[in-house]
């Protein structure tokens, strides 16, 4: 009996995979809308999303709010979260999907490429944004881009792109701060982050979280690599970081490691650490994402050390080349989408047509009146239960007017916000990244490595420029040469 | 034995099957049913429409990817040192533990042993960050003291597997050492006596009397092991992995998350799994026979 008890089950499975395709056909979620809204049955869109759990009380709020806002309007909506298993939201979210239980809205992190070009699950948004007001309102030229060459997701935020902060006490302890801001050169951010770690007590003058990304975006276009893919004297394009811009770029950040200047663990640091480091002085220059997340930065920087503690935004490097990281305008990284198995897709769009609304981005962005904001002499003051509410839909401020102004003492925005929005928008080129086909995906993902390790030997001294040519046969070998071909037949 | 009476006699121990039944519907749930699922690593999944059987092709896509034979030697070396090394510490640590004559300090050096076991891979990670920090680590402060230079042992390539094994010995051994250290309290105290009266030592009592009742439990938790010899730890590589060492600790489990899982492609993950799954259970079967061709114990 023990004997035959393993072949058997091994039989067993042998045999499943000789069965008939199976046919998972997703139940259908929701019922058809009638044409006719008024007197009707509400129709139920349901939705799943990051960081909207069923049972916190401000998501139920919020979606109480959308309701109630789209019924003033005449749609009669029932919105219902769909919860998703805690962990990373992109790969239980997939599960979910691929299990067949298909939201009407869905929001992606990451994961999306599957859904919409392999499993096709995923609606052409093209049509609903061309016939919308508000959403089309609400997008940036690197969102019409985007959807463009991907129309599949909507994201109507800013783009999630990092500039270089400082505090401002410690960014007043270095002399050469103002010759910084008026001529950005990398000699002068050099003199600046020498100054920092020799004045202002900081013990580095820059960290990052785990790979020199975050220092890219100040000095990347600075050494000459304003894009992913850099056209060469033969009219072909090579990866820019095979090229010797990127080879000068990794000498530099060297230079940075071995001087102190560059945080000696900046390869082990995680989100959370580099950002208590700038909070504690020990590092004088992080990167964060423009607007809302500087938002964050100022508060808690100026709530640990004092209203002298502001944030203070900088300007890329000058030097081949000026600007921030270029943006990737293949697709977007996140956003909503629509499921082209739901029954009602043009009620699924009209709620983000409503959070795009003045009204709808009112209760997105603020919360609730007499809650989370209150009218007060006619403007708007926000309260103390403002700090728990974020947007969820339309993060952009690109048509966000609202009817009254903000009370003073209580911006939407701080200053270092709104100017590291300004500063990005004056300052960001566009990419000519492409979207990776998935049969390229583990060259792409054997290349990248090849690539992450490398740089991360040279910054710290492992390796040397003269390494740099082995690397690029490494990186050629582990299938960037297909990619690079690949990028040849892409690229116009 | 003939059907009848092998029915009486599980009719007399009726009580223990009872007992047996819950952990047996919970691996008839989660492990055994879930075998059927592995079909899906010979079909095209589709979530509309009916799958497509593509035969072989994500077990060639998996063989075929550039850095496969770097993902599975890094598994093999990794679980391999895992296995060897940390084998034997959990059965020194029971026999050590059994040396204790003070019962109320034995038992509370067993607690504080079992402690790191509960703790997830991200604060052990946090942990042992700290522990071995170039700036700030205790590690570091030790060997400066010795007027040495200090160390960065997370992003050395030579260290960080021995960080992995280090650290998941300090994990489990207090853990695992509880079923040696079961074994050791059940065995029978006359023979101690025995011992004692023919005038053995301590050494004598552990190498004649105590490893000897051993050898099964060891047998079957090292064969046990043996199946697991494909899995090197997903969550402590995640937590301790950065791009200086990845070269080093990438390992099919944290491949098969960024470009299966992550990316939705979940027919390859399929397939990763289930070739892990069937190393694993050859190994298990081929390392059970040896053991009882040369000690006549096994797993079973």
């Amino acid at each position: 009996m023990r004997k035959i008890g393993f072949p058997l089950v091994m039989a067993a499975m042998v045999a499943t995979t000789a069965c008939s395709t199976g046919d998972n056909k997703p139940s259908a979620s929701t019922t058809p809308a009638s044409a006719d809204q008024t007197n009707q049955q509400p129709v139920t869109i349901s939705i799943v999303a990051k960081d909207l759990p069923v049972d916190d009380p401000n998501s139920q709020k919020f979606i109480k709010g959308i309701e109630e806002g789209m019924k003033a309007e005449g749609k009669n909506v029932k919105l219902q979260i769909v919860p998703v298993q805690s962990g990373t939201y992109s790969e239980k979210l997939g599960l979910l999907l691929q299990s067949g239980n298909i939201p009407d809205l869905i929001y992606f992190q990451g994961g999306d490429y599957n859904f919409a070009i392999t499993q096709q699950i995923l609606e052409d948004l093209t049509p609903y944004i061309e016939k919308s007001t508000h959403v089309k309102a609400s997008m940036t030229e690197f969102n019409k881009e985007r959807l463009k060459n991907y129309p599949y997701l909507v994201w109507l935020a800013p783009i999630s792109s990092k500039i270089p902060v400082v505090r401002q006490d410690l960014f007043n302890k270095a002399p050469s701060g103002k010759t910084l801001l008026s001529d950005p050169t990398i000699d002068n951010y050099y003199t600046f982050f020498k100054e920092l770690k020799e004045k202002s007590g900081a013990k580095f003058a820059y960290t990052t979280a785990g790979d020199i990304d975050e220092l890219d975006v100040v000095f990347g276009q600075a050494f000459g690599l304003t894009s992913t893919w850099i056209k060469g004297a033969d009219g072909k394009y090579v990866y820019s970081k095979t090229t010797l811009a990127e080879k000068e770029k990794l000498e530099f950040y060297a230079k940075l490691y071995k001087e102190g200047l560059l945080d000696p663990e900046y390869l082990t640091k995680k989100f959370d650490t580099k950002e208590k480091a700038f909070y504690d002085g020990q590092a004088g220059v992080i990167a964060g994402t423009q607007g809302k997340v500087i938002d964050i930065y100022n508060t808690k920087s100026v709530g640990q050390n004092g209203p002298g503690a502001n944030i203070l935004p900088l300007p890329p490097a000058k030097g081949k080349a000026q600007g921030y990281t270029p943006v990737d305008v293949s697709k977007e990284s996140r956003g909503f989408a629509i499921a082209k198995t739901s029954k009602n897709k043009e009620m699924a769009f009209a709620v983000l047509e409503f959070l795009a609304s003045p009204k709808g981005q009112m209760l997105d962005k603020l919360g609730v009146e007499g809650e989370e904001y209150q009218i007060v002499n006619g403007k708007i003051k926000l309260t103390d239960k403002f700090a728990a509410w974020y947007p969820h839909f339309v993060e952009n401020t690109v048509n966000f007017k609202p009817d009254k102004e903000f009370d003073p003492s209580t911006p939407y925005l701080s200053e270092p916000a709104l100017k590291s929005l300004e500063m990005f928008s004056s300052m960001s080129t566009k990419d000519n990244a492409f979207i990776m086909p998935a049969e390229l995906a583990a060259k792409w993902d054997a290349a990248s490595a090849v690539y992450k390790e490398f740089a991360a030997d040279m910054v710290t001294g492992k390796k040397s420029g003269a390494d740099f040519d082995k690397f690029v046969q490494a990186w050629n070998a582990a299938g960037g040469k297909d990619i690079t071909d690949y990028a040849n037949k892409t690229l116009k | 034995m003939n059907a009848n009476s092998r029915l009486r006699r599980m009719w007399a121990d009726k009580v223990l099957y009872v007992m047996l039944m819950p952990a047996a519907a919970f691996f008839a749930i989660f492990h055994v049913w879930p075998i059927l699922g592995m079909r899906l690593a010979f079909y095209e999944y589709r979530i509309l429409g009916d799958h497509v059987y593509v035969g072989f092709k994500y077990f060639k896509e998996l063989f075929g990817t550039p850095i496969f034979s770097q993902v599975l030697a890094n598994t093999l070396i990794i679980s391999a040192m895992k296995m060897f090394l940390i084998f034997p510490l959990p059965i020194l640590f029971a026999l050590m533990l059994n040396e204790f004559v003070n019962g109320k300090f034995r038992k509370a050096v067993q607690i504080i042993s079992y402690l790191p076991h509960f703790l997830s891979w991200v604060v052990i990670a946090g942990i042992w960050f700290e522990f071995l920090s170039k700036s700030n680590g205790i590690v570091n402060d030790v060997i400066r003291l010795f007027g040495f230079p200090a160390h960065d042992f997370l992003t050395d390539k030579a260290a960080i597997r021995w960080v992995l094994v280090a650290s998941e010995a300090w994990r489990n051994i207090g853990w695992d050492s509880i079923i040696f250290l079961a074994a050791i309290l059940g065995i029978n105290k006359s023979l101690y006596e025995a011992a004692y009266v023919d005038g053995a030592n301590r050494w004598q009592i552990v190498t004649r009397i105590i490893l000897p009742h051993l050898y099964v439990p060891m047998v079957t938790v090292f064969i046990l092991n043996v199946g697991f010899i494909m899995n090197a730890g997903l969550d402590q590589v995640l937590n301790f992995t950065n791009a200086s060492v990845n070269s080093k600790v990438d390992i099919i489990d944290t491949y098969v998350y960024r470009v299966g899982l992550i990316n939705g492609q979940y027919s390859f993950a399929t397939a990763a799994n289930l070739f892990k799954s069937v190393i694993g259970v050859i190994l298990v079967l081929s390392t059970h026979f040896l053991s009882k061709k040369l000690t006549s114990k096994g797993a079973w």
